[in-house]
């Protein structure tokens, strides 16, 4: 029902007699979007994303009918701004997105070398193989996870898990486990305003306009783009007033033989295990998936390479599969979390997560693969139709997306202090159109500074953005865990799974204090 | 002795006294219920218990900043606060001009409340497209350390742009500030 939700939905056109849905059609949109954002360097799939929302709502209402369409477009975003930011990287040594740095280590050489067409054919496939594979594992793993938790878990081991999940993002993201905290303690607080059980908005300090708590939208684009927009800006600054430039080599294009790609296959297989395996654990983002697909992808070829091939640095294909591959099977096993626990691990999920929840209709956590007895669960049709927007997406990117990835490598010539101020405009306008209240903007801007100076003091915003949208509901699932338990003030130890991810939550933070303080 | 400290340190000494600001005053003065409240026999969660929950997270999270701070960790300095003066007043300057222009143009030309003239053009944009283009302009001379005339026509072309690209598609899509008054 979910493929055939996506398939045979609200028709927008049709061709040849054959009707093509509006979730169809959306995903082709978002999915090209996405190759463009992703060639851009300056942008990123979620800015796009948050920007498109408003307008996505606006077009297709809050009902069940919207939500296909919606995702599917907003899961295009995600998965070609992967691919699209390879384009930059291989053509002009400059990422398009920060996963896709790794990509210039060798993608660079090799367009240097006159293969810049090769380095591109290299990196789409590496990418699409490994966005499949991801995707593969999303659809085996998710489902099966959710329906442990659902049989398993009651209220006091939820409760541990939320926390267990909030520790591992605060531990292992950015350089230091107590910032991490920090940040987390600061986006709890934040959900914490306003909202609670008495008829007094708490934490208000009396202001009407805090009565309805911060505005969700308005708080996350703050932090995350808005805060990024003002640091990026005065880096520019910096650097013109340094007279630095990048190192802009022109890449070449000289008629190679062709790289054969079988040679690239364990390259490409062991970097998704390792993107799949980092995405589907919560905090933990493409970039560090990247880096270690290259770095274990490089060991492996210093030992198997023949004399001639090229080191990695060198222009090695092996690196751009290798890099690639990792980043890309990132974007699938990112939505294991969101769809069977409602976490989400990494920036793009934090907007799949904002789009599910400005819908309405679907509550993503293990009750959305709940079968009922008589029925049907229509949260488990929308899961499902999400998984094939995901295949959709996959098929767009193996016919079309190396065809568009080679169309796209003139955004790579935007200027930057052009594209930031025009992406901080359209994401204020956007926090209007959403909430239309000139307070909110105002709201935005605070937290734009609040992520600024994060940012400045090395401490990553994402725990700031993850508790925020997790604090309602960890205080909601602790209040009726409470009340289950008869008023248990230690139901978390007194529950042997709950205390046991109690546990595991001061060891997770215990052992990355040791290894990084 | 101060000046020796790092920033690290800084920043969690900073962590520290909001967390303990939050346990000792804010949160007792500024929410209705205690920690667990005993309500016709029946224990509940009181609305202090998740902020006091943050800040406690908050001070574990400053107390070990405190404790290994990075030694290399990036410092604010004070061109970054300057910097970020110069956002907010320009960012602040660009909302204050879309919030009151409209309206300000109404009163000196026509005679109709701004509040029946929002959904008509000029009217309608005025507020946006000076906002906009004065954030765009300004933000773009920032970032390359000059004014020019191709910043101001970007600025302008763009707010254009977005407003149409908003406000032609869509009946029910309002731009700033349209909502509010």
């Amino acid at each position: 029902m979910g493929i055939e939700a996506v398939f045979a939905g609200p028709e927008l056109l049709s061709i040849l007699g054959l009707g093509i849905s509006t979730t169809l059609v959306m995903i082709l949109l978002g999915f090209l979007m996405g190759i463009t954002v992703g060639a851009t360097p300056g942008l990123a799939g979620p800015m796009v994303m948050a920007i498109a929302l408003p307008i996505l709502i606006s077009i297709f209402g809050f009902s069940q009918d919207a939500f296909l369409p919606v995702m599917g477009f907003l899961i295009g975003i995600m998965k070609g701004a992967t691919v699209g930011g390879a384009v930059p990287a291989i053509l002009f040594n400059t990422p398009g997105t920060p996963d896709a740095y790794m990509t210039t280590l060798d993608g660079h050489p090799m367009a240097r070398r006159g293969q810049a067409r090769e380095a591109l054919r290299v990196a789409h496939f590496s990418s699409a193989s490994g966005d499949t594979f991801s995707d593969v594992v999303l659809v085996l793993c998710a489902p099966f996870l959710a329906v442990l938790v659902e049989r398993y878990l009651d209220l006091p081991e939820k409760t541990g898990l939320f926390i267990l999940s909030l520790a591992f993002i605060a531990a292992v993201i950015g350089n230091s486990v107590g910032k991490g905290l920090i940040s987390m303690g600061l986006g709890l607080l934040a959900a914490m305003v306003a909202t609670g059980e008495d008829f007094y908005p708490r934490l208000t300090l009396g202001v009407q306009e805090l009565s309805g708590g911060f505005p969700i939208a308005a708080a996350i684009l703050g932090v995350l783009i808005l805060g990024e927009v003002f640091k990026a800006l005065e880096d520019l600054r910096h650097e013109k007033r340094d007279g630095a430039k990048p190192q802009r080599a022109p890449a070449t294009v000289e008629a190679q033989r062709p790289i054969g790609l079988t040679r690239l296959f364990p390259y490409i297989l062991r970097s998704s295990v390792i993107g799949t395996a980092i995405g589907a654990l919560p905090g933990i983002g493409s970039t560090l998936a990247a880096t270690l697909g290259y770095t274990s992808a490089k060991a492996r070829h210093t030992r198997t390479k023949a004399p001639t091939d090229p080191d990695f640095g060198e222009g090695a294909p092996e690196g751009v599969a290798a890099t690639e591959a990792a980043n890309s099977s990132v974007s699938g096993a990112n939505l294991i979390p969101v769809l069977s626990l409602g976490i989400p691990g990494n920036t793009a999920a934090v907007f799949l997560i904002l789009g599910m929840e400005s819908i309405g209709g679907f509550n993503p956590g293990p009750g959305v693969f709940r079968v009922p007895g008589d029925g049907i669960n229509p949260e488990l049709v929308l899961a499902f139709g999400l998984f094939t927007a995901m295949f959709v997406t996959n098929g767009l990117n193996w016919t079309i997306g190396g065809l568009f990835m080679r169309a796209v490598g003139i955004m790579s010539r935007v200027p930057k202090d052009v594209l930031l101020p025009v992406v901080l405009l359209l994401t204020l306008t956007a926090i209007y159109v959403q909430e239309t209240s000139m307070a909110a903007m105002w709201v935005a801007v605070a937290f734009g500074v609040l992520g600024y100076l994060m940012r400045r003091v090395d401490m990553s915003p994402l725990p700031f953005v993850i508790a925020f949208i997790l604090g309602g509901k960890l205080e909601e699932t602790a209040r009726q865990a409470f009340s289950a338990t008869g008023g248990d003030p230690l139901f978390l130890f007194t529950n042997p799974l709950a205390a046991v991810f109690v546990a595991l939550s001061a060891i997770v933070i215990l052992l990355n204090l040791r290894r990084r303080g | 002795m101060f000046r020796r400290l790092s920033s690290d340190t800084w920043l969690g000494l900073l962590a520290c006294f909001l967390a303990l600001l939050l346990i000792f005053v804010w949160i007792p003065l500024d929410t209705e219920t205690g920690l667990i409240e005993r309500v016709r026999r029946q224990v509940t969660l009181g609305d202090s218990l998740g902020p006091t929950v943050a800040a406690g997270i908050l001070l574990l999270g400053g107390l070990l900043t405190v404790l290994r701070p990075d030694a290399g960790g990036r410092r604010l300095h004070v061109q970054n606060w300057r910097w970020i003066a110069m956002i907010i007043a320009v960012v602040g300057g660009a909302l204050v001009l879309m919030r009151f222009v409209g309206p300000w143009l109404v009163e000196l030309f026509g005679t109709t409340p701004y509040r029946d003239l929002r959904a008509t053009p000029p009217w309608s944009y005025a507020g946006f497209m000076l906002g906009g283009t004065y954030a765009i302009a300004t933000l773009v001379a920032l970032a390359r350390g000059r004014l020019t005339v191709s910043a101001v026509i970007l600025g302008l072309v763009t707010s254009v742009a977005i407003a149409l690209f908003y406000d032609l598609p869509f009946d029910d899509l309002q731009l700033p500030p349209n909502g509010d008054v």
